[in-house]
């Protein structure tokens, strides 16, 4: 079949054919100190790899995502389970969370570098804002998921209250809230660039005071102008987009094999 | 309990989760209130009083502006991105080379989110409002792309081929009965892209703009008026939240007919 065939090969060849004409291009042109171009942006990875800022910087910015997820996992799940059992609580709190859920957590950053400071801890505060409301919104689905049925059962057996949280409602709620986890730290990950840019762009952080990605950006933007950095880095980021999902998912097939995603 | 709930008329229910709204609302801001107290410094943590002070004040000062100036960008952004989201779903629809070059150029570029894009726009455009508005176009593209196109894919082919033999022109089907069809899934994705678009106007207006809501957050803070950076804080907030319940409302209303609608809607 003609179409099947064309789908496979056009992008194969349409690809590496328009890197090739941008390069040339930009060569041509002779503009390559304002445009970035692929044999540049290799040379930047080869540079970053060689001193070490790449991978610091990612680490930093990697560690700061993880620590902010558990901080909004620890305290958005006990709160949506207790909004997703108890109707007066949801009605009650459920229109300011919505609201709360609704300021970009970006906003939060000049309040956030007031109460933590620069030391990266401004940016611990917005990851763990993003990754909040993701798992407070899934844990509501997931307590109502749980089946009363179930819990009824459990009951007249005699389980006590550790064994129906292992056995009952965790297992109930928990494929929700591993869909939430994922958007959680997807939404992190965004997050954490948007603050180190944001702190990098209006605080001179003095130096060396914990650089991430973001801080790194602003840096190459500003005082290296190197375009084809800013693009290394972008591919960077959109990597770690991708491996954080396919981790997140493979959590989700192996802690809830009975699932389909 | 539970059983009485069932039975009351629905006017008192409506009265009674009001008044259970308003209890968490005043918990909420007696809890802040403490906080702001104990702290005891007004710039740290403005006392809820003070940050509702300062939002009359904004009203009547920067905050009209500052809002207009953000809706612009948003509803420049989010139109354009609307469109084009559409327009590509449908020509990689309608075309197989269109789909061979879009399809993978959109799985490479989804992962990487518009807060990444803002070093090299405000390279591109200086720090200007095309930063936030290039940004929420960008957020904007990819929701309403992908689900445009699941949602067409999930059309009942039965359906498809009953018209067909009924005579119906391709024109007629497309009208009748993919858009129809498709139409939640599209709603849903333009509230996807709404929700990211909202959270990329903030990021960017913040780092690489010169006005909107966003902008006034740093603004302030180099007065540290922190009771004013609160005050847009909850505005940001508030608004984001006006406009999801917009859309969620017209999509309810838009598609009600569809068993998909209810599903779509979380």
């Amino acid at each position: 079949m003609r179409p099947l065939a064309q789908r496979q090969w056009l992008p194969l060849l349409f690809f590496p054919a328009l890197l090739a004409a941008w390069e040339a291009l930009v060569r041509a042109v002779g503009q390559t100190a304002l445009v970035p171009y692929p044999t540049g942006v290799l040379q930047a990875l080869a540079r970053t790899i060689g001193d070490g800022t790449l991978v610091a910087a990612t680490a930093s910015s990697l560690l700061r995502v993880l620590l902010g997820f558990a901080i909004g996992a620890a305290l958005g799940i006990p709160l949506g389970m207790l909004m997703g059992r108890v109707q007066r609580i949801h009605r009650a709190i459920g229109p300011i969370i919505d609201s709360l859920r609704s300021v970009a957590p970006i906003a939060w950053i000049p309040m956030a570098l007031l109460w933590l400071g620069i030391r990266g801890n401004a940016a611990l505060f917005i990851v763990a804002y993003a990754a909040f409301f993701p798992f407070v919104v899934s844990a509501v689905q997931g307590a109502r998921l749980i089946d009363r049925n179930l819990v009824d059962a459990a009951r007249a057996l005699g389980a006590r209250q550790a064994l129906m949280l292992r056995s009952v409602v965790l297992p109930s709620a928990l494929p929700a809230i591993l869909t939430g986890a994922r958007i959680a730290m997807a939404f992190a990950w965004g997050s954490i660039i948007a603050a180190e840019l944001a702190m990098g762009i209006k605080v001179n952080a003095g130096g060396s005071a914990a650089v991430g990605l973001g801080q790194l950006m602003v840096n190459t933007l500003y005082v290296r102008r190197d375009v084809n950095g800013l693009v290394l880095y972008m591919i960077v980021i959109g990597i770690i987009s991708l491996a954080i999902d396919l981790a997140m998912r493979r959590l989700q097939r192996g802690l809830t094999p009975w699932r389909p995603i | 309990m539970a059983g009485r709930a069932e039975i009351m008329p629905a006017r008192s229910r409506v009265a009674i989760h009001g008044l259970e709204f308003l209890l968490g609302l005043s918990v909420v801001a007696g809890l802040w209130y403490l906080a702001s107290a104990a702290v005891a410094n007004k710039t740290l943590v403005p006392s809820p009083l003070m940050v509702l002070h300062a939002w009359v004040d904004l009203l009547r000062s920067d905050l009209p502006a500052d809002v207009l100036a953000s809706l612009v960008h948003l509803g420049i952004g989010y139109g354009l991105g609307i469109a084009a989201g559409l327009a590509l779903a449908m020509l990689s629809m309608r075309f197989g080379a269109v789909e061979a070059i879009v399809d993978p150029l959109v799985e490479v570029l989804r992962p990487l989110s518009a807060i990444a894009w803002i070093p090299l726009a405000i390279l591109m455009f200086g720090v200007s409002q095309r930063v936030p508005v290039f940004l929420i176009f960008y957020a904007a593209v990819f929701p309403i792309f992908v689900n445009t196109i699941a949602g067409v894919k999930q059309v009942d082919r039965q359906l498809v081929r009953a018209a067909e033999m009924l005579g119906a022109s391709r024109r007629t089907i497309v009208m009748h009965v993919v858009i129809p069809a498709s139409l939640p899934y599209v709603l849903a994705g333009a509230r996807l892209s709404l929700g990211v678009a909202w959270m990329a106007m903030v990021a960017a207006e913040l780092t690489g703009a010169d006005s909107g809501l966003g902008w006034r957050l740093f603004w302030y803070q180099e007065f540290f008026a922190m009771d004013k950076v609160m005050a847009v804080i909850l505005t940001i907030g508030v608004l984001g939240y006006l406009f999801d319940t917009l859309l969620r409302r017209l999509q309810a209303r838009i598609t009600r007919w569809s068993p998909d609608s209810a599903a779509l809607d979380s």
